[in-house]
């Protein structure tokens, strides 16, 4: 079945998540995957979705505009064949907590320096606390290791960044046990 | 020899409160045998409990030894529980859980650091041992079974809530 990743985003207020999925439930939709949060004033949702009567995106046509009415900015992608399905990692996942006084590229720099060395981040959050006069910020990321490298290594990386962002980093492993 | 197939989430045996074994007879024995061959087929598993292979009674069997993560802390190999209950705990840790009755999902769970778990062994001889780290989260996760608690009534912390804060 042709699957579609449906973006949503608006001003935050009770009753958006219900208008969106009664639309969803009413059109025959299914939700296979979906993650939504409040950033800044915004509630986003991200949904992947599929509805047995619809392969094009044409095939949409008004079932949304009642949102955009509702001031909310809606946003589809049509999914490639397969683009449904999470694939197989293999390797440890490890949680990087960063967090200093806010400063420009912070998130740059980290993610750079695991992409460059080819570690998959799987989910970050970032967030600006503080008050206006010591502004700090915090970045929390879990990233998979591949298979070769050990947390150690990783550790050693981050000291190095440490020192040239002088920022907090620390990094742990998430030990996943199936029971 | 006997490998029982694993329920799956959302059998309702699943959900039920397990009823203590009485008498330690032959049943009793199989089923503990039952439950260490089908921990022992599933491969990855450091655990299970009665109730995951159809069986309403108070036994579960935890064997960490195997496992890539268990076997470099200290822990007590196989164990096998008739009745087992957590008397004392102390601390607490978040670990992602898994379970072979709800595939493909894991939760961030916060378990107790350390327990001190009574059962009746094998040889129906009371045991009663204090444990920590991994072998804990697994007794702790198994027991839970036998009072109808999934990890999913455990999850504690969805990933955002490090960021709420107080209201003024
Ligand atoms: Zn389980």
């Amino acid at each position: 079945m042709q699957h579609f990743a449906l973006t949503i985003i608006g001003r935050d207020r009770p009753g958006i998540v219900s208008q969106v999925t009664e639309i969803l439930f009413q059109g025959g939709f299914n939700i296979a995957d979906s993650s939504s949060s409040i950033l800044g004033g915004q509630f986003s949702m991200i949904l992947i979705i599929s509805n047995p009567k619809i392969a094009t995106q044409e095939e949409f046509s008004d079932a949304f505009k009642p949102l955009e009415e509702n001031n909310l900015s809606v946003f589809i992608r049509t999914l490639k064949p397969g683009g449904e399905i999470r694939p197989e990692q293999e390797g440890d996942l490890c949680m990087i907590s960063v967090y200093g006084a806010d400063k420009p590229g912070i998130v740059f720099q980290v993610a750079k320096e695991l992409g460059d060395r080819n570690i998959n981040i799987t989910d970050l959050n970032t967030k600006l606390v503080g008050d206006k006069q010591n502004p700090v910020y915090v970045m929390m990321l879990e990233a998979m290791l591949p298979v070769d490298t050990e947390i150690e290594v990783v550790e050693n990386w981050m000291e190095a960044l440490k020192q040239r962002l002088q920022v907090d980093i620390s990094v742990r492993s998430l030990v996943v046990m199936e029971l | 020899m006997a490998v029982k197939q694993v329920l799956v989430y959302p059998d309702s045996r699943l959900k039920e409160i397990c009823a203590p074994i009485v008498s330690f007879d032959e049943a009793a024995e199989q089923l503990l045998q039952d439950l260490v061959d089908t921990m022992v087929d599933a491969g990855h598993s450091v655990g299970i409990a009665a109730p995951q292979i159809g069986a309403l009674r108070r036994a579960a069997v935890v064997d960490v030894s195997k496992s890539k993560l268990g076997k470099k802390q200290e822990n007590h190999g196989l164990l096998q529980m008739v009745n087992p209950e957590i008397i004392e705990k102390e601390g607490s840790q978040v670990v992602r859980e898994g379970c072979m009755s709800v595939p493909e999902y894991t939760g961030n769970v916060t378990r107790s650091e350390s327990i001190v778990v009574q059962f009746l062994d094998q040889n129906q001889q009371r045991q009663i041992i204090r444990t920590e780290g991994f072998e804990a989260i697994a007794i702790q996760h198994e027991l839970d079974h036998l009072d109808g608690f999934l990890f999913l009534d455990r999850v504690s912390s969805l990933k955002t809530d490090l960021f709420r804060r107080k209201q003024k």
